[in-house]
């Protein structure tokens, strides 16, 4: 399954017809129209899913776990991120939807806030004994990683060495769940339910693990309908759980899918939160340029409002974030972690990388430095000649691209309407 | 070196102009990626022409920075029409900053600008003449250029 190239994001070339959205979306400018249909340039995509949420033709197709797939289990084990409790509205309390998750076919549902409050621990102890470089910048959005690696190579080093807590709670199932239940590993499917297409990129192509823990991930927009029915038939099973709730969410860890939300719970050490694709990479260039060295910890989500805005949920995200800041509220500073465990897991480098970021081979005009050089003056003269109205009908996303594609033999100055209306 | 081996462009910069801090730098670092140089010298030269880009918006009325890449070297000349260093070697000193309270109130003015661009270059040249302006030549070679 794991593919060198792995993108979770493709174009449904029937429902495509060639319009103009998704292009001036994309913002590694990814994406051209070439004969009608867009398409996808691998080495610059990075699964934002910044098309999938403007595409009017519903033609972006993420390509997640189906529920199906996972039939070859023998025990199926869920772990959805903590955006699903925000989905249903305030009637339903978090211990009921994992309760209608195991209902919609999945043998056993942990939360994830207590591993969230785990994670948080184990970064602050991280940053005390690493007083340089600054900032750090965790690894929990997946698209923030391979942006860093294409784009801002020189920052690979500043990736904070911590995995997010979705594979670390597959880690401490995966290592448990075998001995605890008497199957096989391998009969034992771990999913994650997520927002957004690219943790299915981390799951099969991992920058930071030999391989990822998890099996799969389902949308939530998948998996939406079937949990609101069980919600729906499950209203005695919702008196139990307001009665006998089973699960201890954690108040540090309840906030982690809300921008800042992985900020709150460090103690003593100066963090910031971006969120949103365009101010993460405002950010990242400043870090780049040598700024914000006097901040210990930079986190960075690409959706807005962070994992809460992720293009694969349903509740719209305002609301969605509206419901989990009451569950915060609700939860208050509960923790349910011991410090001590937290230590033991950290020192024994259960929850480290199994190895750095890596940058991705960036993509210069031409290997030969002297022809680079040649190709850039090319590109300007071309660029010069264009009219900057950035209208998309060559194929680029705007004119500037255009000509970086002319001198890279992927597209003709020709392919500009008004070029070739002055010239004729 | 031949004319046509050495890329050139210039960038204006106006001073006070705040809201576009740092554009001339990313275009400049995003230039020197598309000409393939490693990203070790990418960043020395990104974190150079950020802070003399800051000087300019910072201190002088308007400013130009000239870019040219050869082969062998990143040539960053910054020329400004402003007030002028009045001491230049006070000002090369970490810490020392004439920015005004507003200045360090946005983040700036931390008297680490001069002394950083100095850092990461490989040769540094600062001229400067009170009430007149100020012009830097920052050269960073490009050793990791792959061939």
């Amino acid at each position: 399954m794991k593919e060198k190239n792995f993108h979770a994001i493709h174009i449904t070339k029937d429902k495509c017809i060639g319009c103009v959205h998704c292009l001036g979306a994309c913002p590694t400018k990814a994406i051209r129209v070439r004969d009608g249909k867009a398409q996808i340039i691998d080495e610059l995509c990075i699964d934002c899913g910044e098309c999938l949420r403007v595409c009017p033709y519903d033609a972006v197709h993420s390509h997640t776990t189906s529920f199906s797939a996972l039939d070859h289990f023998e025990y199926k084990v869920a772990i959805p991120s903590t955006v699903l409790y925000g989905q249903f509205g305030a009637a339903n309390l978090p211990t009921e939807i994992l309760s209608a998750l195991r209902r919609v076919g999945f043998n056993e549902v942990y939360d994830l806030s207590s591993i969230c409050e785990l994670n948080c621990a184990a970064v602050e102890e991280y940053l005390n004994e690493h007083p340089r470089p600054r900032p750090f910048i965790t690894a929990t959005c997946p698209v923030v990683v391979r942006l860093i690696q294409g784009r801002y190579p020189a920052l690979c080093g500043q990736i904070l060495p911590i995995e997010p807590p979705r594979e670390i709670a597959a880690k401490i199932l995966r290592t448990i769940l075998p001995k605890a239940l008497g199957i096989a590993p391998e009969k034992i499917g771990i999913i994650h339910i997520t927002p957004c297409p690219a943790k299915m990129v981390s799951i099969n192509s991992p920058a930071t693990l030999n391989k990822s823990y998890l099996d799969g991930a389902i949308s939530i927009r998948d998996i939406y309908p079937q949990i609101l029915n069980a919600l729906r038939k499950g209203q005695e099973d919702a008196l139990m759980r307001h009665l006998f709730p089973e699960t201890q969410f954690s108040g540090i860890g309840m906030g982690w899918s809300l921008s800042g939300g992985e900020t709150r719970g460090l103690k003593n050490h100066r963090a910031v939160a971006v969120s949103g694709i365009q101010d993460t990479m405002r950010v990242l260039d400043q870090v780049e340029a040598g700024l914000l060295q006097d901040i210990d910890m930079l986190e960075c989500t690409v959706c807005p409002d962070g994992c809460v805005g992720g293009p694969l949920e349903v509740e719209n995200r305002f609301l969605a974030k509206s419901r989990i800041l009451q569950l915060v509220a609700a939860a208050g500073e509960r923790s349910v972690v011991d410090p001590k465990d937290v230590s033991r897991l950290y020192h024994k480098n259960f929850l480290s990388f199994d190895h750095p970021v890596s940058p991705i081979e960036s993509r210069p005009l031409d290997h030969d430095p002297a022809k680079a050089i040649r190709k850039a003056k090319r590109r300007e003269k071309i660029f010069a000649d264009l009219p900057l109205k950035d209208c998309g009908v060559c194929g680029a996303p705007d004119c500037r691209t255009l000509a970086d594609d002319v001198v890279r033999g992927l597209a003709h100055v020709d392919d500009c309407p008004f070029v070739k209306k002055e010239k004729r | 070196m031949a004319a046509e081996d050495v890329y050139r462009q210039e960038f204006p910069v106006k001073g006070g102009d705040f809201a576009k801090a740092g554009t001339v730098a990313c275009r400049i670092k995003e230039l020197l990626k598309d000409l393939g140089l490693d990203s070790k010298t990418v960043r020395r030269a990104a974190i150079a022409a950020y802070e003399a880009e800051m000087n300019v918006i910072m201190y002088a009325w308007q400013g130009r920075m000239d870019l040219a890449v050869s082969t062998q070297e990143v040539r960053i000349t910054v020329d400004d029409q402003g007030p002028g260093i009045a001491d230049i070697e006070l000002a090369m000193t970490e810490g020392y900053s004439t920015a005004t309270p507003e200045m360090r109130e946005l983040g700036f003015g931390a008297g680490m600008g001069l002394p950083n661009i100095k850092r990461s270059s490989d040769v540094f040249h600062i001229d400067s003449h009170a009430g007149q302006g100020t012009r830097l030549e920052i050269i960073i070679r490009t050793n990791g250029h792959k061939p």
